[in-house]
């Protein structure tokens, strides 16, 4: 993947085939970068450390493994990220202090106003 | 009769004895009037006859027998020949034979006595001989059928009528009381039984002394301590509440409102662990004491089930809230790819074949799909074309993995819709093949193929759709494998293949995860 060193880098995590791809769509169509998709959570960790993400959007629930692990990465490196879960807010078990939550279904123009809002873009 | 004739001497004589014998008359008359005298025997042809004088002593006998008649215990004598020669009244009333027709009658005319053995008739029998009295109890059978417990005391009569001997007997009517006593018997069975069978633990408190009084077998199993030890003990030294200040609080208010309920307090065993229990105690009053009655019932499996209930919900709340967010994707990916004049039909379509795949998703309990199933559910609408221009070729029971179900499915619905419209299956004589196998080398690997053959000359889309889409990278997203299309003008052909690990779910895991349900 080229890198255009103008437009910000956005990690997807999602273990939905369906989502991932239509949250891409979304990312590219807003106008940033891909810096991958994952569906695991080793996969997404091994993007994080590769240092290549300037963002992200996390599902917090891959395929019944917690995201937590890739959240606690993305902090260390102070990479802004967006939690996206089909939990409601009284059942999510996971803290993500200092992300901003999105539920699923989630509309599209709110994840992009959400993206743009933590890398601080107009 | 002809007057004898006396000499002089004789009536001198009989003149002397007719005057002693006036002086005994006068003596005689003159102990009746010091009552000295009870009776008077008078002696003529016939024999001495006795004549009864009333006087301060008869009144006494008849004292005595009028308090016998007014005792409410049966009084019966008998002679030495077991002849009743007196009842009472309440032996009239008790046998229900007047006293006229019971004198001189044997008492076993009117009675038969029941004995619980022949060895208990044996030792009364021998105590009345050597002791010359008897206490106990017995059963009598009376001529009318009655049967009657009888509590008995016998004495041996000294001095009967003419100095003979017999048996005076005095006897209660206990029937009342051992009916009510085999009563209480059983009803302290069955409470009993209860209160040692309960799976529920029970203990009962002293309010005075707040210790321990009694405790069911099942309190001394959850607790781990024996009954002994949890007998005279508090409760907040069996580890049930936590200390002094919280075992008088609890007793405060059973003395204020008589019931209290905790319903979750946490419970230490001897061995340390940790129970989730509710506690029910009451406060009653025993025959005027008052005692508490604490019934202790483990909710740990209760609070575990909740646990896993509360869970579940959460579960489906993300998987429902996910399915919808594929939704939503799915009218987005439409209208942007497809003619919008089809977005209605295209969408609802789209979204028949996910409710299809989540159809048996939920019949085996989100446990993954048998490739057969899957195929034969997204080709429903083709069911009558099956053996004949549909081919399906594959070996049984694969399962696949939930990810790989939903993106298989999803890429049979689009290669069907897709061969419905353009393909194979838009004329009347063209065939699609549809194969799935498992092969080892170079490691084990699920391969799927999809062929059709017939149909109208087949010429490489000019742009992409949103069907290309699911059957490619979605397709190869949701098993990590390779999806190729091929558009030959024979007919397109698309090819999946995936490791086995991130298709199948594994026979073995299945029946495991299986037992883990059933176990909760």
């Amino acid at each position: 993947m080229t890198h255009d060193s103008q437009t910000p880098r956005v990690l997807i995590v999602e273990d939905e085939p369906m989502l991932a791809y239509a949250l891409e769509e979304l990312v590219i169509e807003a106008g940033f970068q891909i810096a991958g998709v994952a569906g695991k959570l080793d996969a997404a960790i091994e993007i994080i450390d590769r240092g290549v993400c300037d963002a992200a959007i996390l599902d917090a629930n891959l395929k019944g493994v917690s995201a937590g692990p890739a959240a606690e990465a993305l902090k260390a490196r102070g990479v802004p990220f967006i939690i996206l879960s089909g939990y409601s807010q009284d059942q999510r078990h996971m803290d993500f202090a200092g992300a901003i939550h999105l539920q699923k279904p989630c509309r599209p123009e709110r994840l992009i106003e959400a993206r743009r809002s933590i890398l601080l873009v107009p | 009769m002809k007057p004898k004739r006396l000499t002089k001497a004789a009536i001198f004589l009989e003149n002397q004895d007719l005057r002693a014998r006036l002086d005994d008359v006068e003596e005689m008359l003159r102990a009746i009037g010091r009552g000295e005298a009870d009776a008077l025997v008078i002696e003529n042809g016939a024999g001495p006859k006795v004549y009864t004088i009333e006087g301060d002593e008869a009144e006494a006998n008849r004292f005595r027998s009028d308090m016998l008649a007014m005792v409410s215990d049966a009084i019966v004598a008998v002679d030495d020949n077991e002849r009743i020669i007196y009842v009472n009244a309440a032996a009239e009333r008790l046998y229900g034979f007047p006293a006229s027709s019971a004198l001189g009658r044997k008492l076993a005319e009117i009675r038969t006595s029941h004995w619980p053995s022949p060895e208990a008739r044996e030792a009364a029998v021998a105590m009345f001989r050597d002791r010359g009295e008897w206490h106990g109890d017995h059963v009598h059978i009376l001529n009318d059928g009655r049967i009657i417990d009888i509590e008995s005391s016998s004495t041996k009569l000294r001095n009967g009528y003419g100095g003979l001997g017999g048996r005076l007997s005095v006897m209660r009517d206990v029937s009342a009381r051992k009916k009510h006593e085999t009563q209480v018997a059983i009803s302290e069975t069955r409470y009993r039984r209860l209160f040692e069978s309960a799976h529920d633990g029970i203990l009962i408190l002293n309010p005075g002394t707040r210790k321990i009084v009694d405790a069911n077998p099942f309190m001394t199993q959850m607790l781990g301590y024996s009954h002994a030890e949890l007998v005279g003990r508090e409760l907040f030294e069996i580890g049930l509440l936590k200390d002094e200040s919280a075992s008088q609080e609890m007793f405060q208010k059973l003395r204020a409102t008589r019931a209290v309920r905790y319903d979750n307090l946490p419970l230490e065993t001897r061995a340390g662990q940790h129970q989730d229990v509710e506690v029910v105690a009451n406060l009653y009053d025993e025959s005027g004491d008052p005692v508490i009655q604490c019934n202790i019932r483990d909710i740990t499996e209760r609070r575990r089930a909740e646990e896993h209930v509360k869970l579940l919900m959460a579960e489906v709340n993300h998987r429902a809230k996910n399915l919808l967010a594929v939704v939503q994707a799915f009218a987005h990916q439409t209208a942007k790819y497809g003619d919008p004049a089809n977005f209605t039909e295209q969408l609802s379509d789209r979204i028949d074949g996910l409710a299809a795949g989540q159809d048996l998703l939920v019949r085996n309990h989100w446990m993954g799909v048998d490739v057969a199933d899957l195929v034969e559910v997204q080709l429903a609408h083709f069911k009558d074309l099956i053996g004949t221009r549909v081919l399906i070729d594959g070996p049984p029971a694969l399962t696949l993995n939930m990810a790989a179900a939903q993106g298989i499915g999803m890429a049979l619905h689009e290669l069907a819709t897709n061969a419905a419209k353009y393909g194979a299956l838009s004329n009347r004589v063209g065939r699609v093949h549809i194969a799935w196998r498992v092969t080892d080398a170079p490691k084990p690997t699920f391969s799927m193929s999809w062929q059709e053959s017939g149909g109208p000359v087949v010429a490489p889309p000019t742009r992409k759709g949103f069907g290309q889409i699911v059957i490619g990278r979605m397709a190869e997203a949701s098993v990590e494998g390779r999806a190729e299309m091929a558009f030959r003008p024979s007919g397109l052909s698309w090819d999946l293949s995936a490791s086995v690990e991130n298709t199948l779910v594994s026979t073995g895991s299945r029946v495991q995860m299986r037992t883990g349900n059933d176990a909760r």
